[in-house]
């Protein structure tokens, strides 16, 4: 996440008021998965990123995408429904969003046991995250019948 | 905000919005970024947010980035001419961009790859109208969204339009998120039909979404040199959808 201090007074100080007014979530149970080089690792994303086939996220979305593993990258398209961050670094190299490649490569030199075969998509920009809970349920029960072990979250 | 949600491992990084694992087509860079997350499962023992010191390099190349192109069209045609002109002048470089990578980002507001003028006739429309209720008809186009939020997505196809005609120019030219906006607000025909459906939005006091959607429009700072959003924070949302 960007400094505040690195972003346009106006976004810093919208941003600051929403960190402020947001209600207090967790922390959840505290889980330890298997160890990293056994474990099976998904991505979920917040960056309203998705097929082009799937529905876009609209304003206050809480539902989300799956995105197959194998999907290609010229499959993706983001309708996250933000101004004020940098679309060009996904379009340049989406890896540095969905870093798919990485646990792939990852997963070949051994340093953790598996890619998931689905990954969760989200649309961000929510200011009370709790809405989220019958959604991030759902897919928690999805990612265990999947085998995850681990979900390697990426906020945009 | 990771401090409200108290996730049980997190890793603060120092990269701009947009680029969460800090540098495009740098797989060292990135793992290294994940290795340090993967990390906190060994280490942390209690809900933990742990700092990334590590700047990502170059991030501020295109702090004074200015575009090679000329840009100037016939000022004195309609809005929908001159910006169909200005697409035209950046269409070989984007075709360029989408030939090397083998992908666009164009097409989330519903617009086929290839209708880009579709596109800026529609949103030049809307420009020129001010209508912001009604979807503008284009032929062969299934819009993804309803107006206003249409609006919105339209505008960000052709953002990416733009960005990657930039993209190809020889170098490392391609702006950064700041230098893009600085450069389309200031220079560019797009910027000029951005403001004026932003004022269009802005006069539809009775239309639910319009101010909210103003501000998902025009990025901070760059309407009327302040926020594109309403005062009024409580926005109206649809979580059903």
């Amino acid at each position: 996440m960007v400094r505040l201090s690195d972003l346009h007074p106006v976004e810093a100080e919208h941003l600051s008021m929403r960190a402020l007014a947001m209600p207090a979530v967790g922390p959840g149970e505290w889980i330890t998965p298997r160890p990293l080089d056994q474990a099976t690792v998904a991505i979920v994303s917040t960056a309203g990123l998705h097929r082009r086939i799937d529905p876009p996220f609209t304003v206050g979305s809480l539902d989300y995408r799956l995105i197959p593993g194998d999907t290609e990258f010229d499959d993706l398209v983001l309708s996250h429904i933000s101004a004020n961050f940098d679309r060009s670094a996904f379009g340049e190299d989406p890896n540095i969003v969905f870093p798919i490649d990485r646990l792939r490569e990852f997963a070949s030199s051994g340093e953790i046991g598996g890619v998931a075969r689905w990954h969760y998509s989200f649309m961000g920009a929510m200011p009370d995250p709790s809405q989220f809970e019958k959604a991030g349920e759902e897919i928690g029960r999805l990612m265990a019948q999947d085998g995850v072990d681990i979900a390697f979250l990426v906020p945009i | 905000m990771s401090e409200a949600v108290v996730p049980p491992r997190a890793l603060w990084v120092p990269f701009p919005l947009g680029r969460p694992l800090g540098v495009v087509d740098d797989s060292e860079f990135q793992k290294s970024v994940m290795r340090t997350a993967f990390g906190l499962l060994d280490t942390a023992t209690e809900p933990t947010i742990e700092d990334y010191e590590i700047q990502a390099p170059g991030e501020g190349l295109s702090e004074n980035w200015s575009c090679p192109l000329n840009l100037s069209t016939e000022s004195s045609g309609s809005l929908t001419d001159r910006l169909l002109a200005e697409v035209a002048l950046l269409r070989p470089w984007a075709i360029e961009t989408r030939r090397q990578r083998g992908r666009t980002l164009f097409g989330a507001s519903g617009a086929g790859e290839d209708q880009v003028d579709e596109l800026a006739r529609a949103f030049a429309s809307i420009a020129e109208t001010g209508e912001v209720t009604s979807a503008p008809v284009v032929v062969d186009v299934a819009w993804a969204f309803d107006m206003p939020l249409l609006a919105r997505h339209i505008a960000d196809d052709l953002r990416s339009f733009y960005h990657e005609a930039l993209a190809a120019q020889p170098g490392d030219t391609a702006p950064n998120h700041d230098a893009l906006n600085r450069w389309i607000f200031g220079e560019t025909v797009l910027g000029e039909a951005l403001l004026l459906v932003a004022d269009g939005l802005t006069k539809a006091s009775d239309l639910p979404m319009a101010q909210l959607v103003r501000g998902l429009l025009i990025p901070e700072g760059h309407y009327r040199g302040g926020s594109a959003f309403p005062e009024e924070t409580n926005f109206p949302i649809n979580p059903g959808t």
